[in-house]
């Protein structure tokens, strides 16, 4: 069984694990969990969920052999997802829509007599244009009288997060980062200001339920004490009122310092549609089956790739770029564009237990095609790396780059170097093609119209990657 | 009312005694409140000019049924 391995993201929840078998997921259903699943596949509900665009479908499989046989129920392969984005990547609009993806999956669930027992953010995937439940292993049989046991998570995945996002800085996102559960609700109720209590929900379900939580996390009242049910009628109302809450909050989408980008930049019109049709020529000769777009803005060039059937991410360090990004794709309904907020200076890490639940940035790579177009002197000029460093990094994401260079004489660089003192002498054209040939062979190099920039298509060393 | 191991529901999660007491407590409420929210954007709904409700609410569509 040395072709198998259990990913590590799964160990919490009994009623099953995914497991990699030659690069294939696959996810056991346990026994423990049989009833349950029965229910969702038998009820209508798994049906239901599929047609509505809710769930990544899976398949039954037979004859995979099951590392855990005694506890096995069912194998099931899920539908691929190619990249697996964390709620601290996501832009205020992509977690809000998460949150009300979550609620309504809840809701359908009880129409079909079934529970949503967890509503953890990490469980939500935006695949295909839409956001979908990556578990399917999400839902317990309903038990009239139960209380809500996901309803803790929800607050500290979602709206916990979505009000710190509305009442302080969209940047509160990182929050989630620190907090594998979710942000603990003490600490989003002492950062919220007084004002957010004026708002019902948040009175109810951030600060009194910090407070109840705080109350009795020592008194150990266990459930049995409280003899009151919770009847399926305060079950809805909880939901609607939580769907209320997070539908209440909404942070402004433009103005922010990148989000203009495109309509404050020195390009001509013809240097930027010159840009373009290089960028897009290049792309028809790698032919890659997935691009990251590193400093996507907007997506404008992100859109080369996705609009020729490429799956791409479009990374942006701003969330108001990202945040129009995300409205664009979600108008055009594109299925193959995911814009992420990353700050490239310092991604995402390895996180949780054993470094192992949530996977780096690095180590969800390489792909076929990395663009970097505007993005070098932000990185060797504003963020002081060398040059050589830069070409290491790129080598380990990608086997082929789009990587545009931005000369000292560029207003753009000026711009970044007025505040400075210029320490970068080698920062040129030849410092440039010395640094990177170290690591991938120039394979074309052509300069842009009107401008003094220079767009170069660069190739790993070594790599078996052929090109067309 | 028993179940055996098969029956019983996992929860895995640990709901918290805050959590589910705060649940407990807003039982009542949260009735009371989701139908005055109704009324009240009704209310609104009639006096305000602009219908429209902008990009939010176009997503909105797309991720959640229109219960309304």
């Amino acid at each position: 069984m040395s072709n198998y391995h259990t990913e590590n993201a799964s160990f919490r929840d009994p009623s099953g694990f995914l497991f990699y078998k030659e690069d294939s997921l696959y996810r056991q259903v346990n026994r423990v969990y049989q009833r349950h699943y029965d229910h969702l596949m038998n009820s209508g509900l798994y049906d239901a969920l599929v047609d509505q665009n809710l769930i990544i479908p899976h398949e039954e499989v037979k004859g995979i052999e099951s590392t855990q046989p005694d506890s096995c129920y069912n194998i099931i392969k899920p539908e691929r997802v190619p990249f697996i984005a964390y709620p601290y990547e996501w832009c205020f609009l992509q977690l809000r829509s998460a949150a009300l993806t979550t609620l309504r999956l809840a809701r359908v669930a009880l129409d079909y007599g079934m529970i949503l027992k967890d509503a953890s953010a990490y469980n939500l995937a935006f695949h295909k244009g839409r956001w979908r439940l990556l578990d399917s292993l999400s839902f317990e049989i309903y038990q009239e009288g139960e209380t809500w046991i996901a309803y803790k998570q929800f607050c500290q995945h979602f709206l916990g997060p979505l009000a710190l996002m509305t009442y302080k800085d969209q940047r509160m996102s990182l929050l989630s980062r620190l907090f594998i559960d979710g942000v603990p609700l003490d600490i989003t109720a002492k950062l919220l200001p007084f004002r957010s209590k004026l708002r019902f929900g948040l009175l109810t379900h951030i600060h009194l339920h910090a407070k109840t939580q705080t109350k009795y996390a020592d008194q150990g009242e266990s459930r049995e004490q409280v003899n009151r049910e919770f009847s399926q009628q305060s079950l809805q109302n909880l939901l609607e009122s939580l769907r209320n809450t997070v539908k209440g909050l909404s942070v402004k989408t433009d103005g922010t310092e990148w989000a203009q980008y495109y309509q404050d930049t020195n390009y001509s019109e013809n240097a930027f549609t010159g840009k373009k049709s290089v960028v897009a020529q290049l792309i028809d000769q790698v032919q890659p089956e997935t691009v990251w777009d590193m400093g996507a803005n907007t997506g404008e060039f992100s859109r080369l790739a996705s609009e020729r059937g490429i799956y791409t991410i479009a990374f942006d360090v701003d969330p108001g770029a990202v945040s129009q990004n995300y409205i664009q794709v979600r108008k055009d309904r594109a299925e193959n564009l995911y814009p992420l907020v990353m700050d490239l200076t310092n991604p995402s890490p390895a996180l949780g237990w054993a470094h192992e639940e949530r996977q780096s940035l690095m180590a969800r790579g390489p792909v076929d095609l990395v663009l970097a177009l505007a993005l070098v002197h932000h990185l060797a000029i504003s963020n002081n790396v060398p040059l050589e460093t830069l070409a290491q990094f790129f080598s380990q994401i990608c086997e082929n780059l789009i990587i545009e260079f931005v000369p000292k004489s560029d207003s753009q660089v000026q711009r970044l170097l007025l505040s400075r003192e210029d320490i970068f002498d080698n920062y040129t054209v030849a410092g440039f093609e010395a640094a990177f040939c170290q690591k991938f062979d120039i394979i074309e190099e052509t300069p842009l119209v009107d401008s003094e920039r220079i767009i170069y298509l660069l190739r790993v060393k070594h790599s078996y990657n052929s090109i067309t | 009312m028993k179940f055996d191991i098969f029956f019983k529901p996992l929860g895995y999660l640990d709901p918290g005694t805050g959590s589910f007491i705060i649940q407990m407590i807003l039982a009542g409420v949260l009735g009371i409140a989701v139908a005055v929210r109704i009324y009240w954007k009704k209310i609104v709904a009639f006096f305000r000019k602009d219908k429209s409700g902008g990009v939010q609410d176009e997503l909105d569509d797309m991720d959640e049924y229109t219960d309304e």
